[in-house]
């Protein structure tokens, strides 16, 4: 289990990552979803001790990932796929890597194996093209078999035929019973892949949630109505839980009723309706607004309530 | 494909046979640092380039110096002013090389980022430095200093029979100067493997080794006057004349002094790159 706890990193007076805290939980995909420059990578690289936090504090089964015998046999990680050595093979990359725990040439052959690369396992590992470079740094998060794998952007880079390859890896490892957290900046991939959504922007978490609630969440039907009777309607259909706007003379759109019961009750008070469309907003429209909302909040002169005390 | 195999198969398969559970150990982050530095086609050139610039300038150094074999007209002259320092000469290459090697060995993971890997793994860090500061010395050293005495002993030969200013390994200071030209090698190459750490880049460490270890000393000495000296002699290549040369003059170190100062700067930049290493983010 990964657990980040009020966790905080400002570099001057720009803050990165705010007060962040959320429980990644074992069995499970979790997706770790934000627009670039919202704060992952910096999350990620405190979680592993590469970035000291102003504030807070990550635990890996139970204690700092920094405190461990073997930190690498509790938390697995992939950060950068070229962060390798251009003149080292691939096979030599792991066997340090391995070294350093005791991890010797049999595992790494297993592991190379594991991610289809012992054909070009002893060719230098600067002639890789980036999806090679990927399942490279996934057999490197793996060595030591932890508990809990953690992968920046993994899909980066990937042909398609790669992208099904490790969706079935990562699935395979949360049915084990492991704790698996990925980072992506694309909805579309997260809800292929993630069964929890951690959302972030702007250094903030705007959504910690099932990829089912976020669906049911993010999928509020909206109608798009029109009618030369656009006022009168708008008042009979106004009610508790609904939303009326108007976009244009003679246009509305209605959210809280679907478009079955607005047409009864255009029907019932006998006005004419040009047109009755139901809109289903996707899910990276609903991420996107949602961390558009966070920028704007973030955008404004208005200081932040903590950064106004720290000054 | 073959079916996957997550798990080690020695847990899986019997696991009460079990591999013990891993843990870092010094001795595997130096075997790892080992791993890294073998599986590099430019470090055995290096250690090639290094072995041969001793060796190959020494003795160009000391046939020339026999008169029997003369330079172009108007070339340079290898010939030192001492029969050591002719020998040797060739160090004044091969410290390059060393410099260029260390710095390679601090810096190079830090141009490809694979850094934050290691760092990942070894959370300590210290180790990591340790690690590679004896990875790095176990290969140096051995070679420096086979270099260095082939050079000697195959240089003095030739000065020798020529009948040319020789000298013996029992002369007065001479196995001072021969040992202690090994010793500044291996000791720059050191510093290279500190700055490289400290400044994280290939071009400042070495900017900064080879800027402080030549040209620094050289423009200073030119442009400060006399009375300056007294300070100078305390920079890491001043100072590294004096345990390196057999002639001693008034403006150096004693030799003990010498080494004293010189290995004063190598603990130094140590000791700043390993402050630096715990402090800052990777």
């Amino acid at each position: 289990m990964l657990e980040v706890r009020e966790l905080t990193k400002k570099y001057g007076d720009v803050t990165a990552v705010d007060h962040i805290s959320f429980t990644v939980q074992p069995g499970i995909i979790t997706g770790f979803l934000g627009p670039n420059g919202a704060g992952k990578s910096t999350t990620m690289r405190m979680i592993l001790g590469l970035d000291r936090p102003t504030s807070g504090k990550a635990l890996v089964n139970g204690r700092s990932y920094t405190g461990s015998p073997a930190p690498m046999a509790e938390l697995g990680a992939l950060l950068e796929a070229k962060a390798i050595d251009k003149g080292r093979s691939a096979r030599n990359h792991l066997r340090a890597l391995g070294a350093t725990v005791g991890i010797g040439s049999s595992r790494v052959d297993e592991l190379l194996e594991v991610v289809g690369l012992t054909d070009v396992a002893r060719k230098p590992a600067g002639a890789f093209s980036l999806g090679m470079g990927q399942r490279l740094g996934i057999a490197s998060a793996l060595l030591a078999d932890p508990s809990i794998v953690m992968l920046d952007e993994p899909v980066n880079g990937l042909d398609p035929d790669g992208i099904l390859w490790i969706r079935n890896l990562l699935r395979e490892l949360a049915t084990d019973g492991r704790t698996v957290f990925i980072s992506s900046h694309l909805m579309s991939e997260m809800e292929l892949t993630a069964e929890h959504l951690i959302v972030i922007g702007r250094g903030s978490i705007l959504a910690d949630m099932s990829m089912d609630e976020f669906i049911a969440n993010a999928s509020t039907q909206h109608v798009s109505v029109v009618s030369p009777h656009a006022t009168d309607l708008r008042n009979l259909l106004a009610g508790p839980d609904v939303s009326v706007t108007s976009t244009a003379p003679g246009r509305l759109v209605v959210q809280g009723l679907s478009a079955a019961e607005i047409g009864d009750v255009a029907a019932r008070h006998q006005l004419t309706l040009h047109g009755l469309v139901p809109i289903e907003a996707s899910l990276e429209e609903a991420f996107m607004k949602l961390t558009r909302d966070a920028v704007e909040y973030r955008g404004t002169s208005e200081p932040h309530p903590s950064e106004r005390k720290a000054a | 494909m073959p079916t996957m195999t997550l798990t080690p198969e020695a847990a899986t398969a019997n696991p009460a046979a079990a591999t013990p559970a891993p843990r870092i150990t010094i001795r595997r982050v130096i075997t790892s640092e080992w791993i890294k530095l073998r599986s590099l086609r430019s470090t055995w050139m290096l250690v090639a380039g290094i072995v041969g610039a001793i060796v190959v300038f020494g003795l160009i150094s000391a046939a020339v110096a026999t008169g029997n074999v003369s330079s172009t007209d108007g070339g340079p002259s290898f010939a030192g002013s001492t029969p050591v320092a002719t020998v040797l000469s060739g160090a004044n290459f091969g410290v390059l090389l060393v410099a260029v090697f260390g710095v390679l060995m601090g810096a190079r993971e830090y141009s490809s980022g694979l850094i934050r890997t290691t760092l990942a793994a070894v959370p300590a860090r210290m180790p990591v430095l340790v690690g590679k500061l004896t990875v790095f010395t176990a290969v140096v050293l051995p070679a420096v200093l086979a270099g260095t005495l082939v050079a000697f002993f195959a240089g003095t030969a030739i000065l020798t029979q020529s009948g040319a200013a020789s000298a013996s390994w029992s002369d007065p200071g001479v196995a001072g100067a021969v040992l202690g030209t090994v010793g500044y090698l291996v000791g720059i190459g050191v510093l290279g493997v500190a700055l490289g750490m400290l400044f994280r880049g290939i071009g400042a460490g070495i900017g900064v080794l080879i800027g402080g270890i030549l040209f620094v000393p050289t423009l200073a000495t030119a442009l400060l006057p006399d009375s300056w000296d007294s300070v100078l002699k305390y920079l890491p290549s001043a100072a590294g004349q004096s345990f390196t040369s057999v002639s001693a003059s008034d403006s150096m170190l004693s030799y003990w002094g010498g080494v004293a100062v010189f290995g004063a700067w190598v603990v130094i930049a140590i000791g700043g790159t390993a402050w630096s290493l715990m402090r800052r983010d990777a």
